[in-house]
């Protein structure tokens, strides 16, 4: 939350025609200004930023310092694109505007996006820099389209020279598939220091992970708590199949087999509550079907290979859940669990390998399908085992209600 | 442009309680340009006893280039009387000092072409025993300071151990702006009312 004042110099020269980043070099160029003008006015509400030209008809000063996003987004439509970058000139006079702005408790900024050749030498680049870090000013530069051989060296002694305490940085972003914006959401240009706000960091997220894969295919900024509530039961699993990793080299090593499940099923049940509140609530407003069947799939393979007490974790979970509304299914995942303590290990995978009883659970689940075929195969491969456990839920099972869960 | 020398015994004469203005400076807002480490400058206010020492750091301009420029905001507005610099040896001592008085954001174009307060001739005061009168008429009322050195003894940068300013505090201050609950959105819980908190007319307060 840095309080800065932020100069954006945009190179809009000849050179800016070019095709090599989609659509062409300007409107990249564009895309990723808006972008980092988005974030630094989000990051903290008193940020200012104003945008020149180092090109077209000159270097000029299209919109002064302001937290006002409309007014910056608009300046840049409209812009030609021609002639030749002035890189010196457009330096001073950005620190000249970033001089006169408002709140004298700003720090100072300058973000420069270089696509062309650097025609100026590596001294004046140094004495500038120079001038810039005796000012207190920092200094961020894009260095993307024209590569000759000089320009990187050039660009990081310029860098180098104005840079203190690692507040200034240079991105070279060559040519390539990724849009510009998305290189430089990564980068400590957009991230700040301290390592990112929210939009830069879960921004950040979506270009990693592609448009569409989210984690949990749920997208943080649209639906937070739902992503936690996920997130959250992703995590659960994890600790309990570290919990029963542990288990299982304890009891290989010679505890008692009572002890040992009773209390396991104990921090199971404990640890459902919790969960199954969240998840209860949020698994109704799961949209897709396939993330569905996906995370169960995942649980229900994780139950697998694992054994007893993962599997009376998704059970608890899986059930706890249908338990929420009724009273039928809550004494259900009673007596689950109650079979847990009496007999040990592989009881729980019994009592969920009842293909009826999940059957019965998957329905109630929206956007599940028992139909689905990778959610039958799994039950296929469940179906082998708990003959014994089949009868004595056969008695209890409920019909599971198809009431406002969908 | 009077410096003057301490006069008397040190060890009789309580010259550390008069050097004692350091206490109202706000450390956390001190800013210094062309310094090579960022933030050296909070270490050159300290008590009088340690104007010679070194282990807190001290203030070092960039290599090549001597000029140096400090923005120190009080706490309170204060008086100032005199003013003390304890520079480095070896030509690394400020030569000359220009001060401004509350105003802030000077950078070194402003402070190189405006008319200073007041102006010194400094000499080179390892021992920290020079102090240099201020025209007490013009320094009454300082809620910040600003002190330009624009040059030194020849050396390559300019290095300053210790500034001591004498003089009185007073208990006002020059902006009251701090008080007031400043929010760029609404928040209600900054605005209990007292129906909330208990009984009694609600007021916002």
């Amino acid at each position: 939350m840095v309080l800065e004042s932020t100069m954006i110099c945009i190179d809009n020269s000849e050179w800016m025609r070019n095709g090599d980043y989609a659509p062409s070099r300007f409107q990249a160029q564009a895309d990723a200004v808006n972008l980092i003008c988005g974030a630094k006015t989000q990051s903290n509400p008193e940020n200012t930023v104003g945008v020149m030209t180092m090109a077209g008809k000159g270097v000029r000063v299209l919109v002064t310092p302001t937290s006002d996003l409309g007014k910056i987004l608009a300046c840049m439509h409209g812009l030609e694109v021609g002639a030749e970058a002035n890189l010196a000139a457009a330096i001073q006079v950005a620190q000249l505007a970033l001089k006169h702005r408002q709140n004298k408790r700003q720090q100072q900024r300058i973000i420069v996006f270089i696509g062309s050749p650097v025609k100026y030498d590596k001294k004046v680049l140094e004495t500038i820099g120079k001038k810039l870090k005796k000012n207190n000013v920092a200094l961020d530069v894009v260095d993307f389209g024209e590569t000759d051989d000089e320009k990187p060296e050039k660009l990081e002694a310029l860098i180098s020279a104005v840079n203190s305490s690692d507040s200034s940085h240079i991105v070279h972003v060559p040519p390539g598939e990724n849009a510009l914006s998305d290189v430089l959401i990564s980068t400590p240009i957009f991230t700040g220091e301290e390592g990112g706000s929210g939009f830069a960091a879960s921004a950040a997220a979506a270009a990693a992970t592609g448009a569409t894969g989210y984690d949990f295919g749920v997208d943080p900024n649209v639906d937070p708590e739902l992503a936690l509530a996920l997130r959250l039961s992703m995590e659960e699993e994890r600790a309990r199949q570290e919990a029963i990793a542990k288990k299982a080299a304890e009891e290989s090593s010679g505890e008692t087999k009572d002890h040992a499940s009773s209390s396991n099923s104990d921090s199971v049940m404990a640890e459902a509550e919790p969960a199954s509140n969240a998840s209860a609530d949020d698994k109704r407003d799961l949209p897709k079907e396939d993330e569905d069947a996906q995370l169960l799939q995942q649980a229900l393979a994780m139950s697998m290979d694992e054994g007893a007490s993962g599997a009376a974790a998704v059970a608890d979970a899986a059930m706890a859940e249908a338990g929420a509304d009724d009273d039928e299914l809550a004494l259900a995942l009673q007596m689950s669990v109650e079979d847990t303590q009496m007999s040990g290990q592989s009881d729980m995978t019994k009592v969920f390998e009842d293909r009826s009883f999940v059957t019965s659970i998957l329905n109630s689940l929206p956007g599940v399908d028992p139909n689905d075929p990778s959610v039958k195969d799994l039950l296929a491969s469940l179906n082998g085992q708990g003959e014994q456990e089949e009868k004595k839920d056969n008695s209890d099972k409920p019909n599971t209600p198809e009431d406002g869960k969908n | 442009m009077a410096a003057c020398l301490h006069d008397h015994a040190c060890e009789d004469h309580n010259c550390a309680a008069d050097w004692s203005l350091y206490n109202h400076i706000d450390i956390p807002k001190v800013v210094a340009l062309n310094e090579s480490v960022p933030g050296s400058v909070k270490s050159v206010f300290k008590p009088w006893e340690q104007r010679l020492e070194t282990s807190g750091g001290f203030l070092e301009s960039n290599e090549g280039d001597p000029e140096l420029l400090i923005f120190i905001p009080f706490t309170s507005d204060v008086k100032i009387k005199s003013i003390s610099v304890v520079g480095g040896a070896d030509g690394t001592s400020p030569s000359r000092m220009r001060v401004f008085i509350n105003r802030e954001g000077i950078d070194f174009s402003d402070a190189q072409n405006m008319q200073p307060v007041q102006e010194w001739e400094l000499a080179e005061n390892l021992q920290g025993v020079l102090e240099y009168q201020t025209r007490y008429s013009r320094f009454q009322g300082v809620a910040n300071l600003t002190l330009h050195f624009p040059d030194n003894f020849g050396g390559d940068a300019t290095k300053i151990y210790y500034i001591g300013l004498r003089g009185e505090a007073t208990q006002n201050k020059r902006d009251v702006v701090a008080t007031i609950v400043y929010e760029v959105m609404p928040n209600p819980s900054d605005h209990k009312t007292k129906s909330e908190t208990g009984g009694g007319f609600s007021h916002v307060e």
